[in-house]
């Protein structure tokens, strides 16, 4: 999946799962401050992008620590990383 | 102690005929059915009744989302009831979170859409992680109450009444138990209740639905008659507030009726079976409560689903208190049985046919059956101005409930 694809897909899930509109999607975006989620609502993000992605993050620690909708596609982009690590080895 | 008197100041509604209470009524007076086809329903094996009186669901977007989240259809219907009976009050908005105003509102078993989609992604794989937060908060059988409180910043009493078909008009004699005792001043009261194939299901499994107008919704449900072959589920909200008296006259609010009377009652007997001496037990002693006799009573507002079992039991009960006397009408015809709904829908169009001075007939009622004969049947309007009415709701759990409302 190219980065492109990573931030299409997420942004479709803040567009189908939130109602936020493309033009407040930006990497900068703080998920709580700028976009207004709040604890509940990351609860329902995961299953969105568990979903999306075909991934289980549901217990993963690094969640955590998403603040900007950038950490977002950073954290999945890293998860297709790992996954490319994996095959590899 | 002194009772205080309890009046009901504001009506909403999201019903089969449209969106309020205009909606409602000029569906009624029109004599129009809001019965038809489900397609995609007979995807269920077994499924005999292939027929519903589904409510619009519109503007849901006008509720913010993270309002709205927690909400299934039930609970978008039941705010935008209670915007409208909050409207129609004229009641102050800055006094719900006053904690002296409550909120009663009743369903059959919360919201069955959702219910029904926690066990689609639960059961195949037995997998929770696609479960969303929201879930529990849509399904429960408070949801309808605790959104309505939530999203209009209630902080009063918030109940549920849960007691299938009797849930409505259950929460309004709650609501005007706790306003006649004093403990709150106002209680947004009603019954909510959604639509899905395995509501209609658990009526269908007992053969209690109408399963022989398929191919002709309109002609069914059949309160009273003589083909009458079952009840057809509707859904929608119906919200009222009910206020105390003294409070609604400082503030010179429209009155549209007091509750004088209300009676809640089990049969004890069977559990799906209605029967004729518990009803008449139910709707006795409301009018005792409400100390008016039988012969008072200008109308009485039937439960009548058009099963064959509890149609006969409920006009024979009538028939025991009232005779022939009193004109009986039922409004299901129109707008099939909205179930938790039903009480306080029914009971809202009631209080409309007292305003107007006009009954309206049992829509779909050509030929009562033979064992339903003996009570003055409306099959056509009447023009009455009606200054007390009597409203029944009745339930399977053998659970009963009958209201008496005067004109002031």
């Amino acid at each position: 999946m190219t980065e492109q694809d990573v931030i299409r897909k997420t942004n479709e899930v803040f567009e189908e799962s939130f109602e936020i509109g493309k033009e407040r999607l930006v990497p900068e975006a703080h998920i709580f401050n700028d976009l207004g989620l709040d604890s509940l609502d990351i609860v329902d993000l995961v299953v969105a992008l568990q979903k999306k992605f075909g991934v289980v993050i549901r217990s993963d620690e690094r969640v955590q620590k998403i603040r900007t909708l950038g950490d977002i596609y950073q954290f999945i982009a890293s998860l297709g990383q790992e996954r490319t690590d994996r095959k590899d080895a | 102690m002194q009772l205080k008197r309890v009046v009901i100041t504001g009506m909403g509604a999201v019903s089969p005929l449209g969106m309020g209470v205009s909606s409602l009524m000029q569906g009624i007076a029109e004599g129009r059915s809001a019965v038809r086809s489900m397609p995609g329903w007979e995807a269920y094996k077994g499924l005999r009744s292939l027929v519903a009186a589904p409510a619009p669901l519109v503007n849901e977007k006008d509720i913010p989302r993270q309002a709205r989240r927690s909400m299934g259809p039930m609970s978008i219907f039941s705010v935008q009831a209670s915007q409208e009976a909050l409207r129609d009050s004229g009641f102050d908005s800055s006094q719900l979170a006053s904690g002296r105003v409550g909120c009663i509102i009743g369903s059959t078993m919360g919201g069955a859409t959702s219910i029904n989609e926690v066990f689609e992604i639960m059961i195949p794989k037995k997998d929770l992680t696609l479960l969303t937060s929201m879930k529990f908060f849509q399904c429960v059988s408070h949801t309808a109450a605790l959104n309505v409180a939530q999203f209009f910043g209630i902080k009063g009493v918030v109940m549920a009444t849960s007691a299938a078909c009797a849930s409505g008009l259950q929460a309004v004699g709650a609501a005007y138990d706790l306003i006649r005792l004093g403990r709150q001043d106002a209680v947004l009261c009603g019954g909510a209740e959604e639509l899905h194939p395995t509501v209609t299901g658990s009526f269908d499994v007992l053969f209690a639905t109408s399963a022989g107008f398929n191919q002709s919704p309109s002609e069914t449900p059949r309160p009273f008659d003589a083909k009458r072959d079952g009840l057809v589920c509707g859904e929608g909200a119906a919200v009222m507030l009910a206020e105390e008296y003294e409070h609604a006259r400082a503030r010179k609010a429209r009155i549209y009726g007091e509750i004088t009377g209300y009676h809640t009652c089990s049969s004890g007997l069977h559990i799906s079976q209605s029967s004729r001496e518990a009803l008449a037990v139910c709707m006795k002693n409301a009018l005792k409560s409400a100390e008016v006799l039988p012969a008072e009573v200008d109308y009485i507002n039937a439960h009548a689903t058009a099963t064959v079992q509890g149609d006969k039991e409920e006009a024979e009960a009538v028939r025991d208190v009232f005779k022939d006397t009193v004109p009986v009408s039922s409004l299901k015809g129109y707008f099939g049985h909205t179930l938790g709904a039903s009480g306080a829908l029914e009971l809202i169009a009631t209080l409309m046919m007292m305003k107007d001075g006009t009954l309206c007939p049992t829509r779909n009622l050509t030929e009562v059956a033979e064992d339903c004969k003996g009570i003055r049947h409306l099959q056509k309007p009447l023009q009455k101005k009606a200054r007390c009415i009597l409203k029944n709701a009745f339930a399977l759990g053998g659970l009963n409930a009958a209201m008496v409302v005067r004109a002031l």
